[in-house]
Parts: structure tokens; C-alpha cells; sequence
């Protein structure tokens, strides 16, 4: 009898345990989310973020939301710790996930069935706002809008002028062989007090990431992140020029010294300390060095060197999805009004202006007064600045064997090698797997014959 | 006690290691033969998985570099703790002190103390280059993490963290040894050279046996330290199996999303389990016929 007892127990406990467990992310059974509920006549509504640079600026706008909306709406905003990404997939699978969601990986989330479309949602006037930034795999699938874009990453060369000026340099570099030239004087101007030419944080694989997909896809017209949108292949040689002069860097003692163990904040530290001549980031820097690294050295950010000076392609802008519907909410009308209110034009100029973030939204960066944050001016979008389509880089990747591009780049840069072998044999691999990947399923994105990136040029802002 | 008391007591680790451990072991075995992302429909691929993992130069790398790692820590860690637990098992000044010095690296997380020695060794500011530069030892900075040293350096970090750990437990092996072994020796005029060889080692073999299994272990799966001061780099040169296999089921990137791969993952996780259990064993046996040969 006891024995028995203590079976039905354990095995009862054991499936409800298991069954806890499976994720069973097709279900859409929202009578069960507890994120959010409607009591005291209130519809609670939950919103998750893992942004902090603008926590206290949106969460004085949810403060406003929530006195000012005459539905009753009351949105509680969390600001998610770290590991963003594995706390939503938990969430999800426990059917504990928010109404509202900052979106980490589009294509990701909208397979595994975690939003809503908006279509319906959107007014004309919106769906005008927005017709030039929505994108094929970022903000839409099959038809479908999931998320609209708020703000994204420019991509610049970021160089300390003081230094430039000491080692009697007047202008940044425009072509790569006046960068890696500009490298050498810096350091053979200021070697004895720990000076060196330029830096990369080679110590991940973005590394090399950073300054590839920032100089890389200026240089073509045919695609970004490896991906040839034109034959629907991958083809690494757009990195070769920049590959090259990273490489020559490193050669002539250019390069900090231990820049293989650099992350890109110990590189911004130093770089704050005026250590390092020039780096390739994005449009966070300005935030970064009045808050988290002030600095007194007189620093500005200039377009990408290309081989021979022009920027004939377009500069990859990193953003495009921002925040979407939980499919799983069971009160998705009031938490379409909370996210028509984040993507109102008033409060993304807001935004914009306190320089949170460099918008997307063609009508702000119209009508907006330009941020005045110190470095931004050089970040600010220009005509060669544009939203790349989707590519298939990481459901390739999920495919392919032996070391990843960006991997097999470091390596070159630090010890040397065979760079056209390198790219030949990245092609092979990167080919036979998205060949696997399409047959698989895990893409859709297709060869479009008449792509070219110089299309894409003067749709975020016609500024030369 | 009845029956019924005891099945009670036992029955939360039951539970538990039924949910935690058994579950997603089964969970893994099955996914193993699928080509899976963590979203939409498993494919079947066989054993496609483990061809591809017999063609995975960056995964077999990772086991070598697994072999040095716990080579090159337990060559020294054993040794240097056996020598500190003979030398504070004695009657010194301070022992207690000294013990608890010896200990305290245990209990620190290991991710905390390899961020600090990350200050410590990194190149471009590290506080070992300043020291060396400035007394003139070196005349350009060494790079600590750079692809000549960064493995030497690991294996130093985690000889830190594990020598007081292992000396304790040396030491709780030494106190169980019976004092009147040492002098009944001494009174036949045994040296202490003598008393070393013929009473401390041979009766502290059994302990000895296990700390070493425990340590093999240990080092294999070792990858917290290493994830956070190299990240495997530079370009693989301190990439160890387990860090290998948790990038690919926890893959993080600052500049794209990246894919899980769950079904490669779990049956990279297969074979690493393997390896750690074949090298388990293998000491294991190797042990036993030295004992029975002395």
C-alpha cells in the first residue's frame, strides 16, 4: 500500500514536472498568461526591455502613458538583466511571457510563434510613416508585420584628433592605404608613451566584424555580412581590402599591443585615455563617452576608407526591429496602443533629440532638431547609410562547419596566411551550408538578381 | 525508521535527479540525431550529426587543448598540494591562518577571479607588464593572453584555484593516518624521509586515488575561467571542450543573433561525456593494477 502510494506520488509529480519542462511553443492558449491581467477595471499590460542606456527617458514615458490614456491601461516596464534572450524563451515556454517585447532576434521569434502581426493594427497614416524602412525578414514575413524600426547603429571610423594633429595628419583616411599609413605615424609619433596607430577588440570574433562590415559593404554594391544579395551566395573577397590592412597594421607594430585579448570596452577605455588613434564602431560611442568613459580628448567619427576612396555601396545601418505584441497576451488592443504610443512620431523625435539613439523614422529625422551630444554629428545618417534586407548569415551558420568567417579573419590578421585561400575555402563552406540550410527549410531568402546596395543609398537621409 | 520514512527522505533527490538529470539526458540522446535550432520541426539526420563531428577540426582541437589544460594542471596542482598539506599538517606557527589563505581562492567564483586576472595579465595595461617593464625585466610588454602564452596562463590561473582545495583534502587524508604508525617508527629509527615513503604514502594511496580522479574530472570540464578571460581565443588556442560545446548550445554575439544548435550540441555533448568518462575509467583501471602491484 505504501509502496503504491508513493508511485502514484512520484509519477504524478514526475509528469507534471516533465510536463512543465516541454516547450510547446505552437500553443496559443492565452487564458494561462499571468503576465498581465485585468483587475480593479485596470488591463495591466507588461513590457520587457533590455535596454538600459534609456531607462530612466522611457520609463518617464510609460509614467506618462499610464497617467495620460483614457483606456484604463496601466504598463508595467521592465528593464531585463542580462541573457535577454534565454529569459524570453523561458518565459515563453512557461506561458509567463510580457505583452510587449523588445524584439532580439526577429526571424527567430516570429518562428517560434512569439508574435503577433500588425497589420490590422495600423492605421494608413502609420503604414505611410513607415513604408520605406519596412523591411523583408526584419519587420515582415510573408506579408505579415510583426515590428516596426525605432532607431539603429551607424557605423563609423572613430578617431582622436588631438593625435592626428600631433602626428601632423590633417584629415582622416579615405582610403585604406592612408589608414594604415595615418596607424604608423601615430605610432611612431607616440610609441614611448603607450600610443598606438589603431585598435580592434580581436579578442571576440566582432574583432574583426566590426571594421570588415563597416569598410567592407561600402566598397560593393552586391551585399553585407559576407552574403552576395545578387547571386544569392556568400562571398567573403568583399573583406579582402580590409583583411589586407588590418593585417599590415599588425605587421608594422600599428596595432595596441595585446589587441587579442582586448574587449571593446577595456579598447574604449584606453581609446578615452587617448592610447589609440583609431577604431571602427558605431553610433553608441557619444553616449558612451559622456557617460561610461568620460573623456577629455577631442574625438570625431568619419566615414569608412574604402580601397580606393568611394563609397560606392552603402553602409550597413544595424537595427531595424524594436518592439512587437506577445502572440501569447491576451490583451494585444491595449498593447497596440501602448506600442502606437512608443512609435508615435512625438515620442520617437523626443528620443531622437536627447540622442538615445540615432532614429529610422524618415519624418524625425526630418522634422527633429539634430541631437547635440558631443561626437554625434558624425554619426548622424547620411545618404550612404541604409537598412540592408535580411540575409541568411545566421541560418547559415547554424550549418556550417569548421571556424566561422569571422574567426578564420582574426586568425589572418593576427599571424598571416593565405588570404585568398581563406576566402576560397570560407565560400566552399559557407556555400554547402546554406545549400543546407535552404533544403532544410531553416531559409527562405532567395537570390535577387536585381539588387544593388547603391539602391539602397538616400532613404534614410539625402545628406551627402 | 519504517519503510515508508525512508522512501520519504529519499524521494526528493529522487525526484529531482529524475527531472533535472535524467530528463534532459534523455532529452539530449534524442536530439542528437536531429538537425534542431530550439523552433519549427526536428529533422532527422541520423547520425549526420556524428559525421559531422568526426570532420570537426575546431571540436578535435578543443580536445586536445582539453589534454593540456588538465595535463598541465594537475601535473603541478597534485604535487604542490601534496607538499603544502605535508607542510601544514605539521606543528607550525599560524597553520590555521595559512590553511584558510591556502583555501580561500575555492571559495571565490571563478568568473570574478579570472575578470581580476584579466587585469592582471592583459597586455596593453596589465599590472604584471607595468611591474616588469619598470623594473626593467622585460623591455616590451609580453603578451599574457596572445596566442604563445594564454594557455600557459590558464593553466596557471587554475593551478591558484585548485591547489588549497585538493590540499585539503590531502590534509583530511593525512590526519586519518594513526599517529602511533609515526611513532612506533620512530622509536625503530625510522628518518622522515623513511616514515614519508613507508607509512604517509602507501596509507594515504586510497585518498590519493580519489583526489586524482576528482581533479581529472574537474579539469576536463573545466571552462568557466577560460570563457571569461580568452573566450577560447585567440583564434581557438585556449578553446576546451566544454566551452566548445557550450557556445554552441548558448551561442551569444554583439553583432547578429546567432543560432542554437541543439541537435549538433547534443551530440557534441555525447562524445565530450564519452571522452571524460573513457579517461575516468582509464585512470581508474590504471590505479587499481598499481595497487595491486604494490
Amino acid at each position: 500500500m505504501q509502496k503504491r502510494w508513493l508511485q502514484v506520488v512520484g509519477s504524478t509529480m514526475l509528469v507534471v514536472a516533465l510536463a512543465a519542462c516541454s516547450s510547446n511553443s505552437s500553443s496559443t492558449d492565452s487564458s494561462t498568461s499571468s503576465s498581465s491581467a485585468s483587475s480593479g477595471g485596470k488591463t495591466k499590460i507588461v513590457y520587457w526591455t533590455p535596454d538600459r542606456h534609456d531607462a530612466e527617458f522611457m520609463q518617464s514615458k510609460v509614467d506618462e502613458f499610464n497617467k495620460t490614456n483614457k483606456d484604463n491601461i496601466e504598463v508595467d516596464m521592465n528593464v531585463m538583466g542580462d541573457n535577454y534572450p534565454q529569459a524570453v524563451d523561458i518565459a515563453f515556454a512557461s506561458k509567463q511571457a510580457p505583452d510587449v517585447l523588445q524584439i532580439d532576434d526577429f526571424e527567430t521569434y516570429v518562428k517560434k510563434g512569439y508574435l503577433t502581426p500588425i497589420n490590422d493594427y495600423m492605421s494608413d497614416e502609420m503604414k505611410q510613416t513607415f513604408k520605406d524602412v519596412i523591411i523583408d525578414h526584419k519587420n515582415e514575413i510573408d506579408g505579415k508585420i510583426y515590428t516596426l524600426p525605432n532607431t539603429g547603429q551607424t557605423w563609423r571610423l572613430i578617431y582622436n584628433e588631438d593625435l592626428f594633429k600631433q602626428a601632423g595628419i590633417s584629415a582622416p583616411p579615405k582610403t585604406l592605404d592612408e589608414m594604415v599609413q595615418d596607424a604608423k605615424k601615430i605610432t611612431d609619433m607616440g610609441k614611448a608613451q603607450g600610443i598606438y596607430g589603431f585598435a580592434s577588440p580581436l579578442k571576440g570574433v566582432s574583432g574583426f566584424g566590426r571594421p570588415a562590415n563597416t569598410v567592407g559593404p561600402a566598397g560593393v554594391t552586391t551585399g553585407v555580412d559576407g552574403y552576395n544579395y545578387v547571386t544569392g551566395e556568400f562571398d567573403f573577397s568583399m573583406y579582402k581590402d580590409i583583411a589586407l590592412a588590418m593585417r599590415q597594421m599588425m605587421t608594422d607594430g600599428s596595432m595596441l599591443p595585446g589587441v587579442e585579448s582586448l574587449d571593446i570596452d577595456p579598447l574604449r577605455a584606453q581609446f578615452a585615455q587617448g592610447k589609440i588613434g583609431m577604431y571602427f564602431n558605431h553610433s553608441g560611442e557619444p553616449g558612451v563617452y559622456k557617460d561610461q568613459f568620460p573623456t577629455q580628448v577631442k574625438w570625431a567619427a568619419a566615414p569608412p576608407p574604402t580601397k580606393d576612396g568611394k563609397i560606392v555601396g552603402a553602409v550597413q545601418v544595424i537595427g531595424g526591429s524594436y518592439i512587437g505584441i506577445s502572440a501569447d497576451s491576451p490583451n494585444k488592443d491595449a498593447a497596440w496602443k501602448f506600442m502606437n504610443y512608443v512609435y508615435s512620431t512625438d515620442l520617437q523625435t523626443k528620443y531622437y533629440e536627447n540622442g538615445y539613439g540615432v532614429s529610422l523614422i524618415p519624418t524625425v529625422l526630418e522634422h527633429a532638431t539634430k541631437p547635440t551630444i558631443p561626437g554625434i554629428a558624425g554619426f548622424l545618417p547620411r545618404k550612404y547609410d541604409a537598412l540592408y534586407p535580411a540575409n541568411p548569415l545566421s541560418a547559415t551558420e547554424s550549418q556550417v562547419e569548421g571556424p566561422k568567417w569571422t574567426e578564420d579573419f582574426v586568425k589572418y590578421v593576427l599571424t598571416g596566411g593565405d588570404v585568398d585561400g581563406i576566402i576560397n575555402d570560407l565560400n566552399t563552406r559557407y556555400n554547402a551550408a546554406l545549400k543546407q540550410a535552404r533544403d532544410s527549410g531553416l531559409t527562405t531568402i532567395k537570390a535577387d538578381p536585381s539588387f544593388s546596395s547603391a539602391k539602397l543609398e538616400g532613404k534614410l537621409s539625402k545628406d551627402e | 525508521m519504517n519503510k515508508r520514512t525512508a522512501y520519504l527522505f529519499i524521494f526528493p533527490s529522487v525526484f529531482l535527479t529524475l527531472v533535472l538529470g535524467v530528463y534532459p539526458l534523455l532529452w539530449a540522446l534524442r536530439y542528437m540525431f536531429y538537425n534542431y535550432q530550439g523552433y519549427g520541426d526536428p529533422i532527422f539526420v541520423g547520425f549526420g550529426n556524428f559525421a559531422r563531428l568526426l570532420r570537426d577540426a575546431e571540436f578535435w582541437q578543443s580536445v586536445v587543448n582539453t589534454g593540456i589544460y588538465a595535463a598541465g594542471k594537475l601535473i603541478v596542482t597534485i604535487p604542490l598540494s601534496l607538499i603544502l598539506a605535508f607542510i601544514l599538517n605539521r606543528k607550525l606557527r599560524g597553520r590555521t591562518v595559512l590553511r584558510a589563505i591556502y583555501y580561500l581562492p575555492t571559495v571565490f567564483s571563478a568568473s570574478v577571479m579570472s575578470i581580476v586576472f584579466f587585469i592582471i595579465f592583459n597586455s596593453y595595461n596589465g599590472v604584471l607588464n607595468q611591474f616588469l617593464l619598470k623594473f626593467h625585466i622585460i623591455g616590451a610588454p609580453i603578451s599574457w593572453l596572445g596566442p604563445d602564452y594564454a594557455m600557459l596562463t590558464t593553466i596557471m590561473i587554475a593551478i591558484w584555484g585548485a591547489v588549497g582545495n585538493y590540499m585539503l583534502l590531502f590534509l583530511a587524508g593525512l590526519q586519518g593516518i594513526p599517529e602511533d604508525l609515526y611513532e612506533a617508527a620512530s622509536l625503530d629509527g625510522a628518518s622522515e624521509v623513511r616514515k614519508l615513503w613507508s607509512i604517509t604514502i602507501p596509507l594515504l594511496g586510497p585518498v590519493m586515488q580519489m583526489i586524482i580522479m576528482l581533479a581529472i574530472t574537474i579539469s576536463l570540464k573545466g571552462y568557466e575561467s577560460i570563457m571569461v578571460l580568452t573566450e577560447g581565443g585567440p583564434y581557438g588556442k585556449t578553446e576546451v571542450m566544454y566551452l566548445y560545446l557550450f557556445k554552441l548550445l548558448f551561442p551569444v554575439s554583439p553583432e547578429a543573433p546567432v543560432q542554437q544548435q541543439l541537435g549538433y550540441g547534443s551530440a557534441v555533448g555525447f562524445v565530450t561525456a564519452i571522452i571524460v568518462g573513457i579517461v575516468t575509467i582509464l585512470y581508474f583501471y590504471l590505479s587499481r593494477k598499481l595497487n595491486k602491484m604494490y
